[in-house]
């Protein structure tokens, strides 16, 4: 028995592969899915996946979502999400440096604009820490 | 009749303008393309988001929620979205004839420096101006909508409405509304996201109960705004096809034109040239005549 891990993005689809199981974040805590799990949709937090497949373990990074399992079937609902591999440490530094920059002036900010900025900065930790614990 | 040295200097700054056109249709054809590609790589995202709002849906009778609620419109709040640079026909300026038209109340949040312009100029209620770069990240226009959304629930706007030019084919771009909130019918909302040509829904094969984790009032509460969200993202990404589709256009059109002056021109420099010759001619055999 296996399960089809989908996410997509507003960009498109950008994980599509069959797996054993699957870790993730919620908002009501960590969630595993195993094959034949009861069909479920929940709400994700930005967070870090675990996916494995034939006995390795690959991470991935994820926004605010929200995840569905229904048969044999995940799919996960995410603004954004990245795979461990892909993460350049450096990029993510230097957005991370300019959010918070942006931060430090953010007198003449709107709500929104602050908020939008520690969004970037929560997926910024998450791709750093994921990357870090390797 | 002007020289054959006046018309030349106008053959040559015609080709140039052509070089320039011709470069700027290619600019704008490639654009036009990766555009429409982004444009219809967000269906995979709708098709789930109309899944999970299909599941939530089905399980709350009587939703209750800030979105649905239909009040008296006193103020529209109208989101423009326009071009930053002009040379794109008549893409604009239909955008704003469908705004002289308005002669409710209205709010206006603007994207694209084209729109700011004609919203200040006509002393228009301007709440926020926005810019959005080409390739329309998802996140710029949340934070966008997040900021017309606080907007709404603070009551000093009564709608949620994007105005931009939708693209039906490379020729034709047409300036439409498109209303966001508050949203009249959560069926007729998931079935316009699910699009025309998508297979109709199929129950799931797992008979089992749906869980939800908190509950759906919460799932279907955090669920709207990014329905929102994808809505006015959709609308940008279509209006940025437009955009370059439009400036192909006109470019091509001005190219046309600028071969057309060309070969004019190209036909009375030849003339000139010709009736210069014959002039010579003829003082060179008057003269032999009169000698000899």
């Amino acid at each position: 028995m296996s399960l089809q891990l989908e996410i997509v993005t507003p960009h498109g689809k950008v994980y599509d592969e069959t797996i054993d199981s699957v870790v993730m974040p919620t908002t009501t805590g960590e969630v595993g899915i195993m094959p034949g799990h009861i069909p479920l949709l929940t709400e994700l937090q930005p967070g870090d996946i675990a996916v494995s497949s034939s006995g390795t373990v690959v991470h991935l990074a994820v926004s605010k979502g929200f995840a569905q399992c229904i048969g044999d079937k995940v799919s996960i609902l995410a603004e954004n999400a990245i795979s461990e591999s892909d993460i350049n440490v450096n990029e993510v530094e230097a957005a991370m440096a300019r959010a918070q920059d942006a931060l430090k002036n953010a007198k003449e900010m709107s709500a929104e604009e602050l908020a939008q900025l520690e969004t970037t900065i929560q997926y910024a930790n998450i791709q750093q820490l994921l990357k870090k614990k390797r | 009749m002007p020289s054959t040295k006046e018309i030349r200097g106008r053959i040559k700054s015609v080709k140039n303008t052509r070089q320039i056109t011709k470069a700027m249709e290619l600019v704008a054809a490639s654009k036009m393309k990766k555009a429409q590609q982004n444009a219809s790589s967000g269906q995979a995202y709708a098709a789930l988001l109309a899944e999970v709002l299909a599941n939530v849906s089905g399980r709350i009778d009587g939703i209750e929620h800030s979105f649905f609620e239909e009040r008296e419109v006193k103020t529209r709040g109208i989101l423009v979205v326009s071009t930053d640079r002009g040379l794109c026909g008549a893409l604009n300026s239909n955008l704003f004839r469908e705004i002289v038209k308005i002669k409710t109340a209205a709010k206006y949040v603007t994207i694209g420096r084209k729109a700011v312009q004609f919203v200040s100029r006509n002393k228009l209620d301007l709440l926020a101006e926005f810019s959005v770069s080409d390739e329309v990240p998802y996140l710029q226009v949340k934070q966008i909508v997040e900021y017309m959304i606080e907007k709404y629930e603070a009551g000093e706007i009564d709608t949620i409405e994007i105005l931009y030019p939708r693209f039906v084919n490379t020729l034709v771009q047409e300036a439409s509304f498109g209303k966001l909130l508050p949203i009249s019918n959560l069926d007729d909302m998931i079935n316009g996201l699910r699009g025309k040509d998508a297979e109709p829904y199929q129950e799931s094969l797992d008979d089992r109960m749906l869980k939800f984790e908190p509950d759906p009032e919460a799932i279907l509460s955090s669920l709207l705004p990014l329905f929102v969200n994808r809505e006015a993202h959709q609308a940008l990404l279509n209006a940025r096809a437009s955009e370059h589709s439009a400036r192909m256009v006109a470019m091509k059109s001005a190219k046309d034109n600028a071969t057309t002056l060309l070969d004019g021109l190209t036909l009375q420099y030849n003339k000139a040239r010709q009736a210069a010759i014959t002039q010579e001619i003829l003082e060179i055999a008057a003269a032999t005549a009169s000698n000899g």
